[in-house]
């Protein structure tokens, strides 16, 4: 966190607009989320020279600080596209989740989390979440009721869904990041370059280290002959590429080897 | 945040999980020392944020006296904003606040400083969010959040649509109420929206279910109320204004959107015009302000 030169900013209604605004979406990649500030400033103070959104977003956090609350920027695991989410930096037991859900709903949730980090590829198959149903805490679940709820999180972006799989939507790896490592400490996957959590990525068949892909795309960018960092073996994956803002200004899937990313061995 | 999987038998109750943490039960400890640091220089430069300076300091100061063993500050300012947080994740659903859920869900051991951490939390749902903590009704004990920002047609753009075209439906049955003087039986709510293609019995393309909208969803929601007219045959009920409509919208806010409607002056219907020009003087006179608890 910050040190203590640093100075709380001032929250004005442009700053609120935004906030309130965010909230809403849950997370939003950075396109959309500059298009909401200059939007802010619109309609709260036209003639004002829009913040450089860093800036913008280091004063409001600032003022979060005492609320244990951040904006936290993050990149998606499967493109790298920077995205942003409202989260939470004190483990306590209220949460957004925690109040949107049921008891059963969280612990649906739980045992889908724990099937999706023990994995090898990142991805838990509908069917072995649904066949943990009979375990749940709280109100009994039928299987139909649990196909439902893991389609609520696919709607309020805490879980991805890809061909009948599940892994973590980037606002649950931004949000709960902290929670993962304490609660799994031994089966828990970090990677190799930028030493955060990892669901998704690509690894050494040597010695196996694991990378992102968008650290993998970065790392290994106009690199000839990819090696591994840590054994130096030649690195057998095809390297993605790195997502560049400049060239998308459309936001949504981009065309990356999404599928081939996907079905690799890892 | 889920909880960490505990082999105890009792059920994942939140209060327990607080006290875990009150009593120093936090795993980040480097985090802590950090922490513990900053409050004093960064907080004094934050309590001169605003005009809400003084009362977060000298709430503070208050807050040194506790029933149930010391708290640090970090503890208290924990606590605020998990309250802050509950009631922003409630509110979302625009169901009111109940006390009780609050103490229940948040406020577990803290109870003997409701009233304080109450007061912050408003202060800083107000200050940082720009929402009002306001009671639904006096002494009823629920609480809601008011925006008091405006909202702007492009903010729905900005949201990616998700606004809630609802609203529409809602502006229409409340402008009848206020029109008919105030209350209007669900019979002729109903002849008036048939004119518009909208039924009781019909799925509607936006709506969905206009029914369960108007007779359910708007008055838990607290912004109608749906009474029974008693010796009625067949059964027939009667609406009016609730509570929420009366916070976030004004006679006057509606009659000029019922001028808009028909291309016309809100001076046109002078009754309704004087009623709404009565409501606004009541209104501007200082009301008893706060989020004040009763207890």
């Amino acid at each position: 966190m910050q040190g203590s030169a640093r100075r709380t900013g001032v929250m004005t209604d442009v700053h609120r607009r935004f906030l309130q605004l965010l909230m809403t979406h849950g997370v939003l990649e950075e396109w959309d989320v500059k298009r909401m500030q200059k939007h802010c400033y619109k309609v709260h103070d036209r003639n004002a020279t829009v913040d450089k959104l860093e800036d913008f977003i280091n004063n409001i956090n600032s003022v979060l600080e005492s609320l244990y609350i951040e904006i936290k920027r993050g990149v998606t695991e499967d493109d790298g596209r920077p995205i942003y989410a409202l989260v939470n930096l004190a483990t306590t037991s209220v949460s957004k989740m925690a109040t949107d859900f049921a008891e059963n709903e969280l612990d649906l949730f739980r045992k889908a989390l724990e099937l999706i980090i023990d994995s090898e590829s990142g991805f838990a198959s509908s069917t072995n979440i649904l066949n943990l149903v009979d375990q749940l805490k709280g109100k009994k679940m039928k299987k139909k009721e649990a196909e439902l709820v893991l389609q609520k999180f696919v709607q309020n972006k805490w879980l991805i869904e890809k061909e009948g799989e599940f892994t973590l939507h980037g606002r649950a790896i931004l949000e709960m990041e902290q929670y993962i490592r304490e609660t799994y400490p031994d089966s828990v996957k970090i990677c190799n370059i930028c030493h955060s959590l990892l669901i998704q990525g690509q690894s050494c068949e040597t010695c196996g280290i694991r990378m992102h892909l968008p650290c993998v795309a970065k790392y290994f960018r106009s690199n000839a002959e990819p090696r591994c960092p840590h054994c130096n073996d030649y690195w057998p994956h095809e390297i993605p590429e790195v997502f560049d803002p400049e060239k998308e200004r459309e936001p949504g899937i981009s065309k990356s080897n999404r599928k081939s990313l996907r079905s690799r061995r890892h | 945040m889920l909880q960490k999987p505990r082999s105890r038998g009792r059920s994942s109750g939140h209060a327990e999980r607080v006290r875990d943490s009150s009593q120093g039960g936090d795993a980040r400890a480097p985090r802590d020392c950090v922490a513990e640091e900053t409050p004093s220089t960064s907080r004094g430069s934050g309590g001169s944020q605003g005009a809400r300076s003084s009362s977060p300091q000298g709430a503070r100061g208050s807050l040194a006296a506790p029933a149930v063993g010391p708290r640090t500050q970090k503890q208290l300012e924990l606590k605020v904003s998990e309250l802050v947080q509950f009631l922003l994740i409630k509110d979302q659903k625009k169901i009111p606040i109940k006390r009780a859920d609050i103490l229940k869900h948040v406020v577990g051991d803290y109870k003997d400083i409701f009233p304080d951490l109450l007061k912050l939390a408003a202060e800083r749902l107000q200050y940082v969010f720009g929402y009002k903590l306001v009671e639904l009704e006096p002494k009823s004990n629920t609480y809601i959040l008011i925006n008091t920002l405006e909202p702007v047609e492009e903010d729905a753009e900005v949201r990616g649509d998700q606004g809630t075209p609802t609203t529409g439906l809602l502006m229409i049955v409340l402008g009848l109420i206020f029109m008919r003087g105030n209350t209007i039986k669900e019979t002729e709510v109903w002849d008036f929206l048939r004119r518009l293609g909208v039924f009781p019995t019909k799925k509607h393309l936006v709506f969905g279910d206009p029914k369960k909208l108007i007779t359910e969803d708007f008055v838990r929601q607290r912004y109608l109320e749906y009474r029974r007219i008693p010796h009625t045959d067949p059964v027939d009920y009667e609406f009016q204004w609730g509570p929420r409509t009366n916070l976030e919208t004004s006679k006057m806010k509606v009659l000029k959107f019922v001028a808009k409607v028909h291309n016309q002056d809100p001076k046109d219907w002078p009754a309704q015009y004087c009623e709404a020009l009565a409501d606004e003087e009541n209104r501007a006179r200082p009301q008893p302000s706060g989020p004040a608890p009763s207890s």
